[in-house]
């Protein structure tokens, strides 16, 4: 090891390095002042992360968190993804069957259409107007704070979602904290 | 011809406060201790949108509806709604909603809502839980 490389001295700490390359690397940083600053630093770092793990940052428990992804995903409905049928990949390969089928259809539509006697259209009823809630204004004053109305499969129901709101552990902590959260 | 006038008059008054809003503050949880029969009729629809086991009414409260009046509704536990009617066309109310705790507004909103529909809003969320808002117009 002739330059000052620490991604190889990180590689040495981790103990990634064996053989021939480790003794080389290890002679370096015992007679490199660069190098051996270098591996003591990352060294210090590491004894500092490994003493001090970082703690996971969830202020909500697995339980709540899922609920809310659960009814995340069913506010916004499942997107289904669709595959590529074996239809296109075939047409790919033989383009001229794509204008040939189009022109048998129409012909065969065509034919379909002549042959059939004209029948009165049934005129269908006028769909019912929506009778549910709806949002016209929504706006929340509460700083990192957005309301969004939500649309319902359920034609009754109109939802309007606040989220950002703080957390409290209970309803005395929380009305402490709206009493003291002027907006 | 006074009387009738009058009889006319009362007949116009009271059909313009026939309308009335029902406001619940309810607390979702997946906490058995939450079960609430007064819920019952309810908990189908909440539990479709917000997906917790069981749902709890911690307050209620009604008020008959008066166009441009703002009312007063304390549901408990520090939540307050304020409902000003605006208008009316058809069963289909137009209000003004402000829901705050303490001093804090927690959501602003105008909406168009017909007789015997909900308005479901999603509040903050304590412990485990969420704290929810249902608003419904009844109609004469």
């Amino acid at each position: 090891m002739s330059r000052h490389q620490t991604e190889t001295i990180s590689g040495l700490l981790d103990g990634e390095l064996k053989g021939f390359r480790r003794w080389t690397t290890e002679r370096h940083v015992n007679r490199c002042p660069i190098c051996a600053v270098e591996y003591r630093r990352q060294r210090h770092v590491r004894r500092m992360l490994q003493a001090n793990p970082s703690p996971v940052q969830m202020t909500d428990s697995a339980e709540f968190f899922w609920s809310k992804v659960k009814a995340e995903i069913r506010h916004r409905g499942v997107k289904r993804h669709q595959t590529p049928g074996l239809l296109p990949v075939w047409l790919r390969h033989h383009p001229f069957a794509a204008t040939g089928g189009v022109i048998v259809a129409a012909a065969v539509f065509s034919a379909v259409l002549w042959m059939r006697a004209p029948e009165p259209l049934s005129h269908p009823a006028a769909a019912a107007p929506t009778t549910s809630a709806k949002v016209e204004r929504v706006k929340t004053a509460i700083p990192h704070t957005t309301a969004t109305p939500l649309s319902s499969d359920s034609s009754q129901v109109t939802v309007i979602w606040v989220s950002g709101l703080p957390w409290t552990p209970n309803m005395n902590a929380m009305k402490t904290e709206f009493a003291n959260l002027d907006t | 011809m006074r009387v009738l006038l009058a009889l006319l008059l009362v007949g116009l008054a009271f059909n313009t406060q026939a309308a009335s809003i029902e406001a619940r503050l309810v607390r979702g949880s997946n906490d058995t201790k939450a079960v609430d029969s007064k819920l019952q009729d309810l908990e189908p629809k909440l539990k479709k949108q917000f997906g917790y086991e069981y749902y709890q009414q911690l307050g209620v409260q009604k008020a008959r509806l008066q166009e441009n009046k703002t009312r007063r509704l304390n549901l408990g536990e520090g939540f307050v709604l304020f409902v000003t009617p605006k208008s009316i066309v058809e069963k289909v109310h137009e209000l003004d909603l402000e829901w705050t705790s303490g001093r804090a507004s927690l959501v602003k909103t105008t909406v168009r809502i017909p007789e015997g529909d909900y308005l479901f809003i999603k509040g903050p969320a304590v412990a485990d839980d969420w704290i929810l808002l249902v608003v419904t117009v009844h109609g004469s």
